[in-house]
């Protein structure tokens, strides 16, 4: 068994109880591990149509073969359950080191079911496993949790060697727009699963130990990652734009291209942004860099924030956070920015699901639909203010934040102005303008993660052109470009690596990486034939939900109203144009749903 | 004589210096616990830290690092495998653990995988 531990732990948090598993060697075989396995897992032991916040639904934190090898960038630990934000799958990536920690600690996965009594913390601690109580935790932010975990250990040494997965108050609360947050990072698409966290009473999950991770072909392996160092080395984008500025350098590209959304995607007043952007940065922080277990680019650019509420040190913006809470607020103001930004990773918001909401309760203000006196809130585009309000009374349910704490979707469904959400599936859309890339919006349309762009980067061929040299506004090959990405990244995310690599590297430059650490031979068809079986499984997941493939379309604002100015002026989305092609390309039928026969030949029949 | 040099203000803590130490001491084990480097976290600033001498007993008196306008324990940095900081030492055998400048001369295996410019290989 190379890469894996081959040990799952069951905890059944009504029974207060826990067992170790084996885990099934064929499913390995047929999913990778990491997402693969744990959406085989969620679709096989859940009933699509549970609530998800009942005591039915599970919750699965599951690393990646890879993942703690030593592998370039293998990191990643995904959580996946039924989103309370979507009602459909969700699959997080956390960052950070739990992911590399959790193998460390003997276990792929962690299957969490039903539901505590009472608030608890579930410990792996050297191979010791305790349910423990964690009353006093309870309303604690994400970095006071850790922090008093970790102080509790009464061993410094021992809490440096600790890492822990945990929800805010607003999991707690079980807001739909709850993310999870390990190591002061949040997660990447975990909108919709701190609440699940939150009602199974489950406040965090720590985890230590010193087991060894095995590799099959130990000298070639080395040989192999020490190319891939090099390789990262010589290509700018991962040598030196994320390096230095983490996601953020996006932030001045995407707005020269159109597709930094300013004002709830209402996308013009384009001259209004000025001084934006990573260059903005150093002056509104102190950057240092911080990277994930094994991670040669350390993207994450750790900074001082004054934020009187936190005291202490946070994450500067990312380009989500920038363009979520900032731009599409119509807030340019990096300082803001950050503060917002870290107020979400402290109370466990999510910064899109988050961002959208204010930013749609924004143009409701602004179009006199709603009034102030009916949210009781100030919430106007471009008031800093407003935004750090907002938040801080959403996360903790108080006031009449209460009502657009129930996320963007509801709001505008109880106003009857659904053509004001700016989302697909009720989740908001990550901040790319789809008419500016039409690519991104076939994603954006048709992803089992809802509109989230770390599912499918597109981005990467069309707007960076780092492999293939595609015009963003065209339509000319983009659904293969979609269907190729969605799948690569399902690929990556079951593997445990993180997406960045791929501005530098090619996938096929991962495979040599791949089978000397499993001792495996796959080809890099092979793996993107895997990667298309967890596509599919995830969308048969969610048709058996209830979604209607109906869905699979953007909101009107971006196919009928063409941007109003900047350089992508008068461009609109053409996702209807390329929908039966990637169906198509898919073996869908016309009207999205996998054929049997297609199912078949992926091994997902009978 | 070479000597490695470390520079925590630029490393970012991605640990991959220790997993690189032990897939070289071991061919295949990944386990940063087995690592002859290990890298400690104190608030938001890493510090690499190679493995010296084992010692019995830790020291009677405590010292302190000023760095900047922080002040940390001297422990975080001290190579020593002592009680008060119980690592480098191999859990199975309970043998202590030294660094030996392993890999493929002229770099260390940690020197080789560190990216970001922490670990470096100096000549003096
Ligand atoms: S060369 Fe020395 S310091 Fe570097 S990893 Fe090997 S044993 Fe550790
Ligand atoms: S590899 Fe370099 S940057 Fe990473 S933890 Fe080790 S010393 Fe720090």
């Amino acid at each position: 068994m190379y890469g894996r531990t081959g040990r799952n732990l069951r905890v059944n948090l009504t029974e207060n109880d826990f067992t170790i598993e084996e885990s099934p060697a064929k499913f390995e075989e047929f999913f990778l591990g990491g997402r693969g396995l744990g959406v085989k897992v969620l679709s096989d032991e859940i009933e699509p149509g549970i609530d998800p916040l009942s005591i039915d639904n599970k919750i699965i934190f599951v690393s990646g073969p890879l993942v703690g090898t030593g592998a370039i960038t293998g990191a990643s630990c995904n959580v996946v359950t039924k989103s309370a934000l979507s009602g459909t799958i969700a699959c997080a990536k956390l960052r950070g080191h739990f992911g590399a920690e959790l193998k460390f600690a003997g276990f792929d996965m962690i299957i969490v079911e039903g539901k505590a009594d009472s608030p608890v913390i579930l410990s792996i601690m050297d191979d010791k496993i305790n349910i423990q109580p964690a009353l006093e935790y309870w309303g604690r932010t994400a970095s006071e949790t850790e922090e008093t975990f970790k102080k509790s250990l009464g061993d410094k040494w021992a809490g440096r060697e600790t890492y822990l997965v945990s929800i805010g108050p607003a999991g707690e609360k079980l807001l739909p727009l709850a993310n999870i947050i390990n190591d002061g990072f949040l997660s990447v698409g975990g909108a919709g699963i701190g609440a699940v966290m939150g009602s199974k009473n489950l406040k965090a999950i720590a985890v230590k130990g010193n087991h060894t991770v095995t590799v099959a072909d130990g000298n070639r392996f080395v040989q192999v990652v020490t190319t891939l160092i090099n390789k990262l080395n010589s290509a700018p984008l991962t040598s030196q734009s994320m390096s230095s500025w983490g996601s953020a350098f996006f932030v001045d590209l995407c707005h020269q291209k159109g597709i930094l959304p300013f004002k709830n995607f209402q996308g013009s007043h384009f001259a209004e942004i000025r001084g934006v952007g990573a260059g903005t940065m150093p002056g509104a922080f102190e950057l240092r860099s911080r990277g994930c277990f094994a991670c040669p680019i350390a993207c994450i650019k750790k900074t001082d924030v004054s934020n009187p509420l936190f005291k202490g040190k946070g994450m500067a913006p990312t380009y989500l956070a920038a363009g979520a809470l900032g731009y599409n607020c119509g807030i340019t103001d990096m300082t803001i920015i950050g503060m917002a930004n870290m107020l979400c990773a402290e109370m466990g918001l999510d910064p899109i699901a988050a961002g959208g909401t204010v930013a749609t309760a924004m143009e409701l203000v602004e179009k006199g639909i709603v009034s102030k006196d009916d949210l009781k809130l100030d919430l106007r585009f471009g008031h800093g203010d407003d935004l750090l309000q907002a938040l801080t009374l959403m996360a903790t349910k108080k006031g009449h934040a209460k009502r657009i704490g129930q996320g963007a979707k509801a709001l505008t469904d109880e106003y009857r102005e659904p053509k004001v959400f700016m989302g697909v599936r009720g989740i908001p859309l990550a901040p790319f303008d789809p008419r500016a890339i039409q690519g991104m919006g076939l994603h954006f349309a048709t992803s089992n993660y809802g509109p989230h762009h770390l599912y499918a980067y597109t981005f990467i061929e069309e707007i960076l052109n780092v492999h293939e040299n595609l015009d963003p506004w065209t339509i000319e090959g983009k659904p293969e470009l979609v269907k190729r990405y969605q799948d690569m990244t399902a690929v990556m995310d079951s593997l445990g690596l993180c997406n960045w690599p791929l501005m530098g590297l090619k996938f096929n430059n991962f495979v040599p990486m791949v089978n000397s650490c499993l001792g495996t031979g796959y080809k890099a068809e092979d793996l993107l034939a895997i990667g298309e079986r967890i596509w599919n499984i995830e969308r048969s997941f969610n048709l058996k939900t209830g979604l209607d493939p109906k869905y699979d379309v953007l909101p009107e604002r971006f196919t009928k109203e063409p941007i109003l100015d900047g350089p992508a002026e008068g461009q609109v989305s053409r996702v209807d144009e390329m929908l039966p092609e990637y169906y198509s390309l898919r073996g869908w039928n016309d009207e999205g749903r996998p054929d049997p026969d297609k199912l078949k030949d992926l091994g997902l029949g009978g | 004589m070479a000597r490695i040099k470390i520079d925590h203000t630029k490393c970012t803590g991605c640990r991959h210096c220790e997993i690189a130490c032990s897939l070289n001491h071991v061919a295949g084990a990944a386990n940063p616990r087995r690592a002859r480097i290990r890298v400690f976290r104190e608030g938001h600033t890493y510090f690499p830290t190679i493995a010296g001498p084992f010692v019995d007993a830790a020291c009677t008196s405590k010292n302190e690092l000023v760095v900047g306008d922080h002040t940390y324990n001297m422990c975080l940095v001290c190579r020593a495998s002592c009680p008060e900081k119980p690592f480098f030492i191999e859990a199975e055998t309970g043998f202590p653990l030294k660094c030996d400048f392993c890999g493929i001369p002229p770099s260390p295996s940690c020197v080789r995988w560190c990216n970001s410019g922490a670990l470096e290989l100096i000549e003096d």
